[in-house]
């Protein structure tokens, strides 16, 4: 009884509207500066001391526009089951990532907010967030709702 | 009228358990192709700006470990060894480019607590401590920092020509055994 009303609740349409607006909201805010210094994302990355020297600017360069692309995709809501999927996928890979980091006991910023030169530490509090984010994600995920239009113009093509 | 029906198809989303093999498959599909268009989108968008850094930071120059941390030109990197006999040496004047607060806990000894932010405020006050000629290490955190290539290029742009940036900054100097001070003070 309780479970069904808890999922009435999480299947609301403006708990949907808002956990896109939320999510892509961030991701939009947190993507525009990397698009602009992807050099100093680069740098940011390789701090991790993850991916080989080779594959850091190759990530500096494509990650911020993966964040953008699918954070867009969110508002609009196109495809919003994908673009959540890409989000919630590029979380789990900062929480990875993240998580290697702490474990190996480097203490590096963790690249997430702009000005990168703020003193904003990678901690396991930001690693709980990108998680809390991820459930975000999920509602989206599995009740997908477009905030345009867009799909419910698609599904009726004929209703004039 | 039109309100009213689309609150309707809102409500009338799908629940989770609905969710079947082919939707799913449909939501990765997609999620691939955001992925690998907005890649490819970055990597046009990369090679046409004038911000735009190599895509493989070791195709280029051998002396360039990885362009992502290129440093400006007429700017030398230094290692930690070369931070420690500088020190040893007293060659060049330290410059520590990270915030007061992590200056004032541990810093080289001798280094000027400079951040990027505060340069114009300070700079008469460096010049003069600094003789004429005399050569800069800059430093910061790590490597993954970029305040410290931020100050070089402040220096650079008001003529000093015998800078170094120790990239791999304050970690490598304690790893490396170098000297400590603490507080304010140089």
């Amino acid at each position: 009884m309780r479970a069904g009303r808890l999922l009435r609740v999480l299947g609301h349409p403006v708990v949907g509207a808002l956990c896109r607006l939320v999510l892509a909201g961030i991701f939009i805010y947190t993507s525009l500066p990397k698009l602009m210094h992807p050099g100093e994302f680069a740098r940011l990355v390789y701090g991790y001391r993850i991916l080989h020297p080779d594959m850091v600017n190759l990530a500096g360069i494509t990650l911020p526009w993966i964040e953008l692309a699918a954070a867009a995709f969110l508002v609009i809501g196109i495809i919003p089951r994908s673009s959540a999927l890409v989000l919630a996928g590029l979380l789990g890979l900062f929480i990875g990532a993240g998580f290697l980091a702490l474990a190996r006991g480097l203490d590096i910023e963790c690249g997430c907010f702009f000005p990168f030169m703020s003193d904003h530490k990678l901690t396991w509090g930001l690693l709980v967030r990108d998680a809390v984010l991820i459930l975000f994600a999920l509602q989206i995920m599995a009740w997908p709702s477009g905030f345009l239009p867009v799909r419910r113009a698609r599904r009726q093509p004929s209703a004039s | 009228m039109a309100k009213s029906s689309s609150r309707k198809d809102l409500r009338n989303q799908q629940p989770p358990s609905s969710a079947g093999p082919s939707s799913i498959g449909g939501a990765l599909l997609g999620a691939v192709v955001i992925v690998l268009a907005s890649a490819l989108l970055g990597i046009i968008v990369n090679q046409l700006s004038p911000r735009g850094i190599p895509l493989l930071p070791r195709s280029g120059s051998a002396s360039e470990q990885t362009p992502a941390l290129a440093l400006p030109p007429g700017v030398a990197r230094v290692d930690a060894e070369g931070a420690l006999a500088a020190f040893h040496a007293q060659s060049a004047l330290f410059l520590d480019a990270r915030p007061q607060e992590e200056y004032a806990e541990a810093h080289i000894p001798g280094a000027i607590n400079v951040p990027p932010h505060s340069f114009e405020e300070r700079f008469l006050d460096l010049m003069d401590q600094m003789d004429e000629g005399s050569a800069l290490i800059v430093y910061c955190s790590g490597v993954e920092c970029s305040d410290s290539i931020a100050l070089a290029e402040r220096f650079l742009e008001v003529g000093c020509s015998d800078i170094g940036v120790f990239e791999d900054g304050w970690r490598a100097w304690v790893a490396a055994g170098g000297a400590v001070a603490e507080g304010l003070e140089p």
